[in-house]
């Protein structure tokens, strides 16, 4: 409004009474003028393209804008703790399985988002769980997925229909009284849900409980009872061991407690110089413990326990005891004689351990652990394990019970026996005649679809918990998000005061019944309430504990066991086996654990029927070929593969796969014209071989004989590695010797020998190029222990979940593109047509971010580049996606984005870290050694002004690794453990031939034996 | 100069310079036949087939392509150094061959030319669409920008990729364009219609036919002649870059830039053959494009046959020779392994065919030539693949290796460049002359020169 002249003119009087306002403001109140040149006028030609410009420049951004967010309400009260944007780290217990591991559940504004392995109170990083240590399993990391599962029960249901918890109540008390109630739970290791249970059984007179668990130690347990008067499972002390024996027992991938096991086995392995537990695995299959076995004795299991009895007759003669009759007594072959004298050598020392559901076998190993003084020493017994407690004998007492009427109600806790027995059908049809069917499941399975009530448990991470998984550590679970903000959950200890008419708050409950029952005075403290804070603040208590020891062996427990014939019957004996990632149906419905690969057969989606190899030659069936297993009363059709390592006599199908529920993966992955569905239409992943195992003397057995017909069909596996040999093919090799020097592998009895080839030696000794990284900064550097590593494969989806990387489905993965930033190369070594010759390697591989990063120089657009610290970085804004980076890769390790890989579920979409750009289509990544990591360390670090310390950087992958087979931290720090472990003379770089200077090293894997088979 | 006696003439006929005129102008001044527009619509059909798989693919991602976390590049990287090869020939021609005096490049250097600009806008193509997010291919200029430091990568193939190609293009553009001058103000001259004369007036610039025009043409003409030779030899040396300063075994190889030029040469001739053999009979050319030209195009062709072969073997030597084992087992891989099916292609179409031309009696057989030149192509596009796929597919890793099955989105775009070239070049028949009739004017076997 200003004329050329000056003059000021008014428009109207309303801008009349305004300048006066105006006048004012265009003055400083120091006097001195404002900057802007039309401060004193209104529209002028520039502010007028200032306001257009930005009218429609954000014209455009609402156009664009997808969604207005409609409602947006702010905390009417900010939480205390929450500080939007900080991650807080709450201590728990994992329930993923009955293990009992600890944990550290990641929490940003208000939602778990990661679970990391423990870590000990005040910022410390010791991994000093009582169970775990510091690992977390793959199961473990991916059971927070579960949490954000969109298909679990919203609500409570009666009768099909959503109904609410008091209708439910009130509907039910009048039904419990109407006749017997039985209650059919997993192994429950909470003393206040035992409580709880207790009392719901005493208040209702007549009712039973039966303890089930779908991997079944009921054998083990009932050998303890019956040899020593206490149905017990010891814990087993790996790392006290010198000699280790497994018999048909994945105790590193699947077994009761793997992580526990797996951390004690890589200590035990990891003694004084020169000095390393000796390991033999006694197996049908190639399992992932029998991957790192020295030796490997390759046996069906009717040999296995026929091998099990001779060694304890052996034994006993050697010891001076007169063996008991009847037992097996084979012409030890040198095998045997090898760990007859290995053992007797290690009196004290050594474990044997078998997970055969076989009376006589377990009976016969608890002998032998006897005699060799094990029980105190290496099979600890004043803590024992109450991980499992299963018995196989409950559920049958409970079918025949339902067959004949006697079930009024029936409450399944934790368990769904319709897929998971043998005989499911037979279970189903008795449940017919059940009045009241009630399922916990918290989302829909085989049993909650045959169930009147559905009270859905909550997830282990929205509930108040505790566990004693082992004498002496009270482990306390506390939930990360209220049980009542995603689903209408209820936990089964609540149903059960409900269903009791026992109005006690639950937190009172379990304070009182704890501090009667736990010795928490033994854990120094002076009342219960600071024992009980100190509990929950550190997720875990130790209290020594005072056990009686176990009764001497009674003699007459090896009398009328039956044992197999030495004779085979005809045909092929299958074994049910258990996939690392995959142990029981549990989790089918977890993309995460059904992309992963198995660490054997780099399988994901799906199970299938592993022949031996010279087996699968002789019936000319080919990887992928459908074949029928028949017994005499069922058949099962399923995709065969060949395993190397296996015996010829032998299948063996992962149980866990066909569960029902799984049909929701039909939509994983992309959609495009070449594409085919994870699931074909109406199927479900995998097949289901549970009907395969067979009661046998009261115990779930999971082996059976079987026949073999080829059925002309064909599918395509979802592998993650196709080229399986450490070999190349012989028609290509170039020269005599065919293995590629890629891992660096020796024995005990080489390098006692000769020493160890020093590789680290001639490291950097020439270089053309000056050091043009050259500064004060740290350089990050990885070392990975590939005798430690067991390849369980928990770092891959702890990168998974922390780094937002997609799932893609069954066919992406078949095509080779499979997204996991880290991934574990196996190898075969040795002739494959000989299980017994057939050596196992696991190599984790990810980004080893180079010096001289090939990938690099190449990229157009420095879309990667190096930074200060020695990192690789990949800048996903700046992709064009010319995937040259990736060909130039040597490791290949780099991922690209084939697809905008689907994020539809809202609430799935919640378990992603804010920290990681979610990637979109057309732009490659890969691993960034967690660079968020490091920065938020480096952020605390400035903030508090305390330096980062060694160690306190950790990697997903690090952090959970249950054997620390891998380390992590600056190299330029000279008492770094990183620093320490490149000097080993062991450490070898792969590929180093190619002068990228990788920061990732390995240490050379070290079998204990002089030569193959000894 | 050749004694006449001996050697045939290059232009037959006894044509004089108005027969010249009236031959080359006369495919523009008549409606187009029946079989110019069968071949129009299958080219233009198939062009669009390419269009719908590429568009398809960019909206739905690369991952329709059969590339996996191994092979990164396949069909698309193989499409591009083919089609940046099949320019060669052309600038060759008509830049090398004119410094060269080689007189019977006349005939034929303009359609060459024309054949080398639409290789290039075919092999351009690639380097975009094979990119995750064409939309932003513009990154790869190094254009001023508000990014800060963020700029292009100065030390990676693929930019130098990006300065040949535009280098190649415009020089190749303008030198065929200047060419065409004299030629567009002689259809100028000759057109009847107010669009036609006007068109030809626009495109002719304003040529006089002046004695001065001339001189300045041919000065201009012989300038980028030279300015066009070392880019026959930088262009594909450059692309060949890609490969030999990548670390795969079987791509890291100080070979590849003159195995890359003669095998761009050897490819281009090859379409160059083809394609003239077409025109030849279509446009009823056959007085100036004679068996002399045939025979000429063969000897180059037999020629480059032989390096080639000698390259494959100088690679496989030297990886035995080399002693390193990925490098043996890279080759030892292309021979035998699971793609050894594309390596006998290439050495049956590259080397053994082409062996038949060293006969007179295969090369007076215009259908002979025509499938010996088609197996040429067939052979040097495995070349690229077998290149490209078998390095890279089974590298270092063993765990990594993979195999590559190509999906119908790749084969639809591999189809449908050749839709596109097929399209422009048809839309060049009719639109340019196909000969350079003011060059062809100038080696016409005079009256003087044949009597006496």
């Amino acid at each position: 409004m200003t004329s050329s002249s000056g003059q000021n003119y008014w428009m109207s009087i309303d801008s009349l009474g305004d300048q006066s306002l105006e006048t004012p403001q265009s003055e400083s109140p120091d006097g001195s003028q404002p900057v802007s040149p039309e401060s004193d006028s209104g529209w002028s030609r520039r502010s007028f393209l200032r306001a257009a410009g930005f009218g429609g420049a954000g014209a455009v951004v609402a156009g664009c804008s997808p969604a207005p967010i409609k409602k947006a309400i702010p905390f009417l009260v900010q939480p205390e703790e929450i500080v939007p944007g900080r991650a807080y780290y709450y201590a728990s217990t994992c329930a993923g399985c009955s293990a009992g591991c600890g944990m550290m559940v990641k929490n940003r504004d208000g939602r778990p988002i990661k679970l990391e392995g423990f870590r000990g109170a005040g910022g410390t990083m010791d991994r000093s769980h009582p169970v775990s240590g510091g690992g977390l399993c793959s199961v473990g990391q991916a059971s927070l997925l579960g949490l954000y599962d969109s298909k679990r029960f919203k609500n409570p249901q009666l009768k099909g229909k959503d109904s609410d918890y008091s209708k439910i109540d009130a509907e039910l008390s009048s039904r419990f009284a109407a006749g017997k109630i039985w209650v059919l739970t997993a192994t429950i290791t909470s003393p206040s849900t035992r409580r709880r249970l207790e009392q719901f059984l005493a208040k209702h007179p007549g009712s039973e409980h039966v303890v089930y668990d779908e991997q079944s130690c009921s054998a083990l347990l009932d050998a303890h009872d019956r040899a020593f008067g206490q149905r017990v499972l010891p814990r087993y002390r790996f790392e006290r061991a010198d000699v280790i024996v497994g018999v048909g027992c994945d105790f590193l991938g699947t077994w009761v407690s793997p992580v526990e096991f797996a951390a004690g086995y890589a200590k035990g392995r990891e003694k004084n110089a020169g000095e390393t537990a000796w390991h033999a695995q006694v197996e049908g299959t190639m399992s992932l413990t029998g991957t790192k076995a020295d030796l490997r004795v390759v046996k069906t299991e009717r040999e296995q326990i026929r091998l099990i009895g001779t060694l304890a007759g052996m034994l006993a003669r050697r010891a001076g005891v007169s063996p008991p009759q009847g037992l097996p007594n084979a012409k030890p072959d040198a095998n045997l004689k090898s760990l007859e004298a290995k053992l007797w050598g290690a009196r004290g020392k050594s474990i044997v351990v078998s997970g055969v559901q076989h009376a006589g076998t377990q009976v016969a190993v608890a002998f032998i652990n006897d005699l060799l003084g094990n029980y105190g020493q290496t099979l600890d017994i004043e803590s024992p394990s109450f991980q499992r407690q299963g018995d196989d004998h409950g559920i049958q007492r409970l079918t025949s019970a339902m067959a004949a009427g006697g079930v009024e109600t029936l409450i399944i806790h934790d368990l769904n026996p319709l897929y998971d027995l043998p005989d499911a059908a037979g279970f189903a049809k008795a449940m017919k005649s059940v009045g009241t069917v009630i399922s916990t499941s918290s989302a829909p399975n085989e049993t909650s679809a045959a169930a009147t009530v559905i009270c859905p448990e909550p997830h282990f991470l929205e509930r108040w918990d505790d566990a004693i998984p082992v004498k002496g550590a009270l482990c306390l679970t506390q939930p990360a998000i209220s049980t009542t903000t995603l689903f209408k959950t209820r936990s089964f200890r609540d149903s059960l005061a409900a269903w009791a008419g026992d109005k006690t708050d639950d937190l009172a409950f379990r304070k009182a019944h704890l501090s009667k029952t736990v010795d928490w005075r033994a854990a120094s403290h002076a009342n219960f309430e600071s024992f009980w804070s100190a509990a929950v603040h550190d997720g875990v208590v130790e209290m020594p504990s005072k056990v009686a020891p176990l009764g001497k062996f009674k003699s007459t427990a090896l009398k009328g066991l039956s044992w197999p014939s030495a004779q085979a019957a005809d045909g092929f004996e299958v074994i049910l086996n258990e996939k690392v990632g995959m142990p029981s149906g549990r989790h089918a419905h977890n993309a995460w654990l059904q992309e992963l690969p198995d660490p054997i057969t780099k399988m994901s989606w799906g199970n299938a029927a592993l022949f031996g190899v010279a087996a699968a030659a002789e019936l000319r069936i080919s990887d992928g070929d459908i074949v029928a297993i028949r017994t005499k009363d069922l058949v099962i059709e399923i995709p065969a593969k060949a395993q190397p390592g296996q015996h010829d006599d032998v299948i063996s199908i992962a149980i866990g796969y066909g569960r029902s529920g799984t049909e929701r993966f039909a939509k994983v992955g992309p959609d495009w014209i070449e594409a085919r569905p994870t699931v074909a239409a109406d199927g479900v992943v995998g097949v289901n071989a549970a009907p395969l195992a067979v009661w046998e003397d009261g115990l779930l057995r999971r082996t059976r004989m079987v026949t073999v017909e080829k059925t002309g069909r064909h599918i395509d596996f979802a592998l993650s590695q196709t080229y399986d040999s450490i070999d190349l093919p012989a028609n290509t090799a170039p020269g005599e010797d065919r293995r590629r020097n890629i891992v660096h592998e020796t024995t005990t009895g080489a390098l006692a020998a000769k020493g160890c080839d020093d590789h680290a030696r001639h490291r950097g000794d020439v270089d053309l190029w000056t050091d043009d990284h050259a500064n004060n900064l740290p350089h990050w550097g990885m070392a990975i222990d590939l005798n430690r590593c067991t390849g369980c494969s928990a770092c891959v989806v702890a990168c998974q979940v922390e780094n937002n990387i997609p799932v893609v489905g069954h066919d992406e993965v078949r095509r080779r593109r499979d997204m996991h930033w880290i991934r574990i190369d196996r190898y075969y070594s040795g002739d494959p047509e000989k299980p017994e010759d057939v050596d196992v390697i696991h190599q984790p591989m990810m980004c080893h971010h180079c010096d001289n990063a090939p990938c690099e120089t190449v990229c157009p657009v420095l879309a990667t580049v190096h930074s200060e610290e020695g990192l690789n970085q990949q800048v996903y804004n700046r992709c064009v996606g010319t995937r040259y980076c990736a060909n130039n890769c040597p490791y290949k390790v780099r991922r690209f984005n084939w697809f905008d890989y689907s994020r539809e579920d809202r609430l799935q979409n919640m378990v992603l870290n804010p920290d990681i750009a979610v990637r979109s289509r057309g732009v490659m990544e890969k691993c960034s050694f967690c660079v968020q990591r490091i920065q938020a360390a480096k952020n605390e670090s400035k903030r508090t002004g305390v330096e980062i310390f060694d160690g306190q950087i950790q990697p997903a992958c690090v952090q959970t690794c249950p054997t620390e087979a891998i380390v992590f931290g600056d190299v330029k720090k000279a008492d770094s453990a990183i620093t320490k472990a490149n000097a080993d003379p062991l450490h070898f770089k792969v590929l180093e031939e190619l002068n990228v200077k990788p920061s990732v090293g390995y240490r050379t894997l070290v079998r204990n034996r002089k030569v193959k088979g000894e | 100069m050749h004694d006449d006696t001996i050697t045939p003439p290059l232009i037959l006929g006894g044509k004089s310079n108005r027969d010249v005129t009236n031959d080359i102008a006369a495919p523009l001044e008549r409606n187009p036949g029946q079989m110019w527009w069968i071949a129009f619509i299958i080219s233009f059909s198939v062009m669009m087939l390419g269009v719908v798989a590429v568009w398809y693919q960019i909206a739905t991602g690369i991952g329709t392509w059969g590339l996996n976390k191994t092979v990164g590049w396949a069909f698309d990287i193989t499409n591009f150094v083919f089609w940046v090869g099949i320019g060669h020939a052309g600038t060759l021609i008509s830049a090398i061959l004119f410094l060269l005096r080689q007189k019977w490049r006349t005939s034929m250097n303009r359609a060459a030319e024309a054949m080398t600009l639409i290789a290039v806008i075919c092999a351009g193509l690639f380097p975009v669409i094979h990119m995750g997010r064409p939309w932003l291919a513009y990154w790869v200029f190094p254009y001023p920008n508000m990014r800060g430091p963020l700029w292009v990568n100065f030390r990676s193939p693929l930019l130098w990729d990006v300065f040949a190609i535009g280098t190649y293009f415009t020089i190749s553009a303008v030198f065929w364009y200047v060419g065409l001058i004299p030629d567009l103000a002689t259809m100028r001259d000759r057109a009847k219609t107010v669009f036609r004369k006007t068109l030809y007036r626009v495109m002719s610039l304003g040529w006089s036919g002046s004695q001065r025009t001339w001189w300045r043409y041919e000065v201009v003409y012989l300038l980028l002649a030279s300015l066009a030779t070392p880019l026959v030899v930088s262009v594909h040396s450059v692309v060949s870059f890609d490969f030999a300063t990548a670390m795969v075994p079987g791509w890291h190889t100080t070979i590849f830039p003159p195995y890359f030029v003669i095998g761009a040469i050897f490819s281009g001739f090859a379409m160059v053959m083809s394609l003239m053999l077409i025109a030849r009979s279509a446009l009823d050319f056959g007085a100036y494009i004679t068996q002399r030209h045939v025979d000429a195009v063969c000897r180059v062709i037999v020629f480059g046959s032989c390096i080639v072969g000698f390259a494959y073997s100088t690679e496989l030597f030297i990886a035995w020779y080399s002693g390193n084992e990925f490098e043996q087992f890279a080759f030892l891989n292309r021979v035998r392994g699971p793609m050894s099916w594309a390596y006998f292609i290439m050495v049956s179409c590259n080397v053994v065919i082409p062996q038949l031309l060293w006969s007179q009696r295969v090369r007076n057989s215009a259908l002979l030539v025509f499938i010996i030149t088609i197996a040429v192509n067939i052979g040097m596009w495995f070349e690229r693949f077998v290149i490209i796929v078998t390095s890279i597919h089974r590298d270092f890793l063993p765990s990594s290796w993979a195999d590559y099955t190509p999906t119908l989105v790749e084969f639809a775009t591999l189809i449908g460049s050749f839709g596109l070239f097929f399209t422009l070049f048809l839309l060049f028949c009719r639109l340019f002359p196909f000969i350079a009739a003011s060059e062809v004017k100038a080696i016409l076997p005079r009256d003087t020169e044949g009597v006496h």
